[in-house]
């Protein structure tokens, strides 16, 4: 029981002789600013970042805009301290917003940067900006005060649905590709202005670099291909039809022989809305649609992937389908030579829920 | 655990204080006279019977029963022509005095000291069994069951017990404790089925007990308990008959002490001061949802303080982001820091407990609205502590009352205390540390030498049937392990019964 | 409770405490780092494969345990191999209980420094380790080897927080191939040799003999224990191929800690703050065991095993162990991603012992048992 004691004696003492305190530092919630986002742009000289952040999270109190020209990462947050009279911690960094030209120059050290502070989460929301984004936060923040927050809210939903709205990528996600041999990262693109934050399309990473993105229908197609293979809105101007609920099986096939890559797709879907001039009470009417849809789909889906050997990008992981249990796997160079080179086959297949009416 | 035992002393003076108390003269009705005097309740009857015998009476006026004086002793005497006048009280078994130490002693039990006239003494029993009747249990009261509780007549109490083990093997077994108050203790068992070991060891704990008050029954388990130093009890107490029965029917051993209605129960784990009566009542599934949501409440009631206090000075991070928001904004204008915020609340918090339970029951609404409303609504509003803070207070108050075992309940606040103490040091590894050090005290604790954290270490497989979940009672249907039951078995197995 | 008695006993301890403990003690520091070192996919065949072997050492080593000389405790070593040999090699034994002890000390001061607190000063967290497992050692072997099972308790369902990672999409099936190898051009031999070191720790089961029951099937227990971590080892690697794939996972420091970074509980996020502040359970209970193993492994090489146990010797070595981790701390930092010097002294020392501390002693047995026979 003296331990006891002695335990106690050590503890109490050790707490009113503060100077002894184990710590350098302190995370008193009231007395640091945890930042959601930072956004890193290119600064006005060569080699500069500009890297700007909105202060204080949430609270009841003024927001303050704050940018800086900086060399490193954290002589951004070093500045903001000396400028703020709470200190600034990333703990809490939930977004990184990064500029089109900076992306295209390549990110992948600037992400490794962030990733070395142990208190950075790796679920931390990668996107990409066209724009001025500082126009836009210094115009929103008046009339909402808490935008950054409602933010990361949106794209914690869209990650959490897995509904193929939006494309959310965090920073884990993204090294992980980067680093794997046959995946290449994508990255959500949004435009930004003065009033608006819009999403534009998927922006698609090779060797760390923006290469290039989707647009807005391009996207549909390329996340019926992707991952979540699912799309809770589908929309397809040119016949007219909008689908909701579209889920699609992929099977991929590589030939290295053949030199080809086919690509076998089923999708199934509902019929939300129909503008079109077809009767749809007639079955023959169904199935005129069926191909067109399915025709349509091959055609979205072939220019997708065109694009995607264009950019001799590889975001959808086909290049591991070429592994085998047992086989030596192709060096990352191999299979983007053939991968950009590749005759493409797309069979797509429809399915459509019965109608409820 | 490290210091020594300084019962020593205490034995050493007692031996002088019972010299203050022995008397060695010879039994005479001067000598007897002696003892009653400046007694106000101390009486002399002089009684003349058969013309030639001069009987005397000595008693205590309140220690015996009036009433039952000349019915039974006094009538019958009347008319007593035998030699040994002690075979004319039919009613009660008059036993026969040497010395006047003994006629003390029985005389202050409630005994009447007569003299024949011819020098002989004789100590008639006519004890006063004044008290209370048998009401409901107030310390744990349950919904569905026996509503019986102990009284402070340990008679009674035995009775209570006899009554649900109507069984030759329920022995008990008498000491006396204390050289000033000489209470009654009974140490009672079921032979057979308690281990004798456990029982020798009770035995010998109770006869070395030397101390001169033993007023209730926490004195007794205080010179029981293995480990002096240690916040948990060893014992548990009850005031409720049943659940001594089921103890003395699993084999462990119940000692009673006259004058209190608080049994002691032992061997127990820290386990079973999470267990009700009530767990045997319900089904067995609510029964081991209740037992589990007790668990998660004592350990909430330890830790919710100190994890906020870990999460708001240290660990920032873990806090999902809309929490941190609700956080940012009630402590931003705060005077304190976490720590001392929490250490002031819970200070506050325990005053109040205690006044309340001090209080007589008429002022505890005034004190309930000035605990609620004004120190924490106040408190609030005037900024000295956060509102988060308040809500996890009242929780963490609320769910410490969870706990069944009221002297177990009490200690979640010292180690609330260390907790925070070390939460605000170091964080969740702070709180990590408490606990493997509560954890690693209470595995070398131990309950009349029987390890405490059973069935958790040393490992019992077959006691976890009653321990997270309670199971269903059929499928109990061995003894718990570690009482180290002498008979395994609960159910009848023929050739063994 | 007035006298200071370390080594008594009372009461045999069953299965449940061998299994805890040889579990336990193939699942320390090492662990957190070994997928790092594997890295290729292929490697799940050398785990398989030096779990194998491990079993077969587990063999060798369950005939040791119950052999007549090693149930005796002291004594049986004693007649076995002679009072001096035992002495020397008890001396030798102080130096490998002090390297993996203060491995583990220094490691896990490590982890925490680096992902929960890395203001903080070392030495504070290794005091403060240190007075827990000198806490919980100066109760008693029994009781110390009692709380394995809370320790046990307290830590085997982590591996339970690794399940999310199984699944798609994070968890594809080409994140495992190649699952043979194909080229050398990776080199393998250091990772193999940590899961062998790694595994060392229930040849400790041979000092704690007089406290466990010996009429029981050890080598099932063992075997039990061996399986069980095998299995932890494949799921930990397993999910750190599935989260990483194999080119990142050579990149990560500490790859299964990483990966419950990623982790989100509605209430708490950010799991790997309170996992790792979890594992001390763990790894207290390892350093109590060790310092009383140290303690007596000190006792016999200065011959005075015979004397009671005193509380004035026990924190003695306490505090020497204290200095030395100080020392040691200040002397060996770890840079960059690799291993320091201090952990490849462990990773030999520990797959030293486990590979010939068994057999040694059988082949002793066997050789004393024919010479009396003679």
């Amino acid at each position: 029981m003296r331990a006891f004691t002695s335990f106690m004696l050590l503890l109490s003492s050790m707490c009113l002789l503060t100077g002894c305190s184990p710590f350098a530092s302190d995370n008193t919630v009231e007395e640091i600013a945890p930042v959601t986002f930072l956004s890193v742009e290119a600064g006005g000289e060569k080699g500069k970042l500009k890297v700007s952040t909105l202060v204080p999270p949430v609270m009841k109190e003024d927001k303050q805009f704050f940018s800086t020209n900086v060399t490193l990462l954290e002589q951004g947050r070093r500045s903001f301290n000396l400028k703020y009279y709470r200190e600034i911690k990333l703990g809490q960094l939930r977004m990184l917003f990064i500029d089109e030209k900076v992306a295209r120059n390549g990110i992948v050290s600037l992400i490794d940067t962030i990733l070395t502070d142990p208190e950075v989460s790796p679920r931390l929301y990668l996107v990409v900006f066209k724009g001025d984004f500082e126009a836009f936060i210094k115009n929103r923040m008046q009339q909402q005060k808490d935008l950054d927050y409602y933010l990361y809210r949106m794209f914690k939903h869209y990650e959490k649905g897995k509904q193929g709205e939006i494309t959310v990528t965090n920073i884990h996600e993204f090294m992980e590709k980067v680093y794997s041999p046959y995946s290449d990262p994508y990255i959500p693109v949004f435009r930004v202005d003065k009033d608006n934050f819009r999403y534009e399309g998927t922006g698609f990473f090779g060797n760390g670099k923006l290469k290039g993105g989707t647009d807005k229908n391009q996207d549909q197609f390329f996340q019926l291909l992707n991952n979540y293979h699912f799309l809770k809105n589908m929309i397809i101007t040119p016949l007219d039809v909008s689908l909701g609920e579209v889920r699609s099986r992929v099977t991929t096939h590589v030939n290295l022989n053949d030199h080809t890559v086919s690509f076998n797709i089923h999708y199934r879907g509902r019929i939300d809305e129909y503008r079109g001039t077809k009767d749809l009470d007639r079955q023959v009417s169904i199935y005129e649609l069926v191909d067109e849809l399915e025709g349509y789909m091959e055609e979205g889906t072939v220019s997708l992937l065109k694009k995607l050997q264009e950019l001799k990008v590889d975001p959808l992981e086909i290049g591991g389908q070429t592994m085998a249990p047992a086989s030596k796997p192709m060096s990352e160079e191999d299979w983007i030579k053939f991968w950009e080179s590749a005759k493409i086959k797309v069979d797509c297949h429809f399915e459509l829920e019965p109608l409820s009416i | 655990m490290f210091w020594k035992k300084k019962s020593k002393r205490v034995r050493h003076e007692n031996k002088e204080g019972n010299q203050l108390f022995q008397k060695s003269k010879d039994l005479s009705i001067a000598a007897v006279k002696g003892l009653i005097s400046n007694m106000d309740d101390g009486e002399l009857i002089e009684h003349r019977i058969n013309k030639e015998r001069n009987i005397t009476l000595i008693f205590i006026r309140t220690l015996i029963d009036v009433e039952r004086l000349n019915e039974s002793i006094i009538q019958p005497l009347k008319n007593c022509s035998e030699d040994m006048i002690h075979t004319c009280i039919a009613s009660v078994k008059a036993g026969a005095l040497s010395s006047l130490d003994e006629a003390q002693k029985l005389m202050m039990l409630g005994h009447v000291l007569l003299d024949d006239g011819k020098g002989r003494w004789w100590a008639v029993p006519l004890v006063n069994t004044l008290g209370r009747s048998i009401e409901q249990s107030e310390a744990e009261t349950i919904l569905y069951g026996p509503k019986d509780s102990f009284t402070e007549q340990i008679d009674q109490n035995i009775t209570l017990l006899r009554r649900r083990l109507p069984v030759t093997e329920l022995k008990t077994e008498k000491f006396s404790a204390g050289y000033l108050t000489k209470a009654k203790v009974v140490l009672m068992y079921v032979e057979g089925i308690a281990n004798p070991d456990i029982v020798d060891i009770a035995r010998k704990k109770i006869s070395k007990i030397n101390i001169d008050m033993v007023i209730e029954q926490s004195n007794l388990a205080a010179f029981m308990e293995d480990h002096i130093h240690s916040v948990f009890p060893q014992f548990q107490q009850t005031d409720r008959p049943d659940q001594c029965a089921y103890s003395l029917g699993l084999g462990k051993i119940v000692i009673l002490v006259a004058n209190t209605p608080f049994a002691l129960v032992a061997p127990i784990t820290f386990f079973h001061l999470f267990q009700s009566p009530e767990d045997y009542i319900h089904k067995w599934m609510v029964a081991s949802f209740l037992r589990c949501l007790r668990y998660v409440s004592y350990l909430a009631s330890t830790t919710l303080i100190p994890l906020y206090v870990a999460l708001t000075t240290h660990h920032y991070q873990v806090i999902p982001l809309q929490i941190l928001f609700v956080l940012l904004e009630s402590r931003s204008k705060l005077p304190f820091s976490p720590f001392w915020e929490a250490l002031f609340m819970l200070l506050i918090l325990e005053i109040i407990k205690e006044a309340s339970l001090r209080m007589p029951s008429k002022t505890s609404t005034t004190l309930g609205t000035i605990g609620g409303i004004v120190i924490g609504q106040a408190a609030v509003e005037a900024g000295f502590v956060s509102k988060v803070l308040i809500v996890l207070v009242g929780i963490a108050a609320i769910a410490s009352f969870l706990v069944p075992n009221y002297l177990l309940s009490k200690t979640n606040t010292l180690i609330q205390f260390a907790f925070l103490i070390l939460s605000s040091l170091l964080g969740f590894p702070g709180i990590v540390f408490g606990m493997i050090y509560v954890l690693a005290h209470l595995n070398g604790l131990s309950s009349l030498k029987q390890p405490y954290f059973a069935p958790v270490a040393p490992l019992y497989w077959r006691d976890w049937m009653d321990f997270f979940i309670r199971a269903p009672i059929p499928w109990m249907k061995k003894r718990p392990a570690h009482v180290h039951p002498l008979f395994k078995w609960r159910y009848n197995r023929g050739d063994d019964h | 409770m007035g006298d200071f008695i370390l080594f008594d006993k009372t009461a045999q301890l069953g299965k449940g405490y061998i299994i805890a403990f040889a579990n336990r003690s193939q699942m320390l520091y090492f662990i957190l780092f070994l997928p790092k070192f594997l890295e290729m996919p292929y490697s799940l065949l050398g785990i398989l494969a030096i779990g194998i072997l491990s079993q077969i050492n587990l063999f060798i080593l369950s005939k040791c345990l119950s052999s007549k000389y090693t149930q005796q405790g002291y004594q049986g070593f004693a007649d076995l191999l002679g009072r001096r040999t035992l002495r020397i090699i008890a001396f030798a034994g102080i130096a490998f209980i002090f390297i993996k002890m203060s491995l583990i000390i220094l490691g896990y001061a490590e982890i925490v420094h680096q992902f929960i607190f890395p203001a903080m000063q070392l030495p504070w967290m290794i005091l403060f380790i240190i007075l827990l497992s000198t806490y919980i050692a100066s109760q008693g072997m029994e009781k110390t080897l009692r709380f394995g099972i809370i320790a046990f308790l307290c830590t085997f369902w982590i591996i339970l927080l690794y399940i999310p990672y199984f699944f798609p999409p994070g968890a594809e099936l080409h994140d495992l191939y190649p699952l043979i190898p194909t080229d050398w051009s990776h080199n393998p031999w250091k990772g193999i040799l940590m899961v062998w070191s790694s595994l060392s720790g229930p040849e400790y089961l041979l000092l704690l003999l007089p406290w466990l029951n010996s009429k029981q099937k050890m080598l099932r227990y063992l075997s039990i224990a061996n399986a069980i971590s095998i299995l932890q080892y494949l799921l930990l690697f397993l999910g750190c191929l599935f989260f990483f794939g194999s080119t990142y996972l050579g990149k990560i420091g500490f790859p299964v800690v990483n990966m419950i970074r990623y982790l989100q509980s509605p209430v708490f996020e950010r799991v790997e703050i309170i996992m790792i502040s979890l594992l001390m359970f763990h790894y207290v209970f390892f350093i109590s065991v060790l310092l009383l193993c140290l303690y007596g492994a000190i006792r016999i090489s200065a011959g005075t095993q015979d004397k009671e146990t005193t509380r004035k010797g026990f924190y003695a070595v306490c505090l020497l162990v204290l200095a030395g981790v100080f020392f040691i701390q200040s002397f060996y930092w770890r840079e960059g991603k690799e291993l320091n010097g201090w952990a490849n002294v462990q990773l030999w020392s520990g797959a030293f012992t486990y590979l010939l501390i068994p057999s040694l002693l059988l082949a002793a047995t066997k050789i004393k048992g024919r010479g009396s026979s003679l």
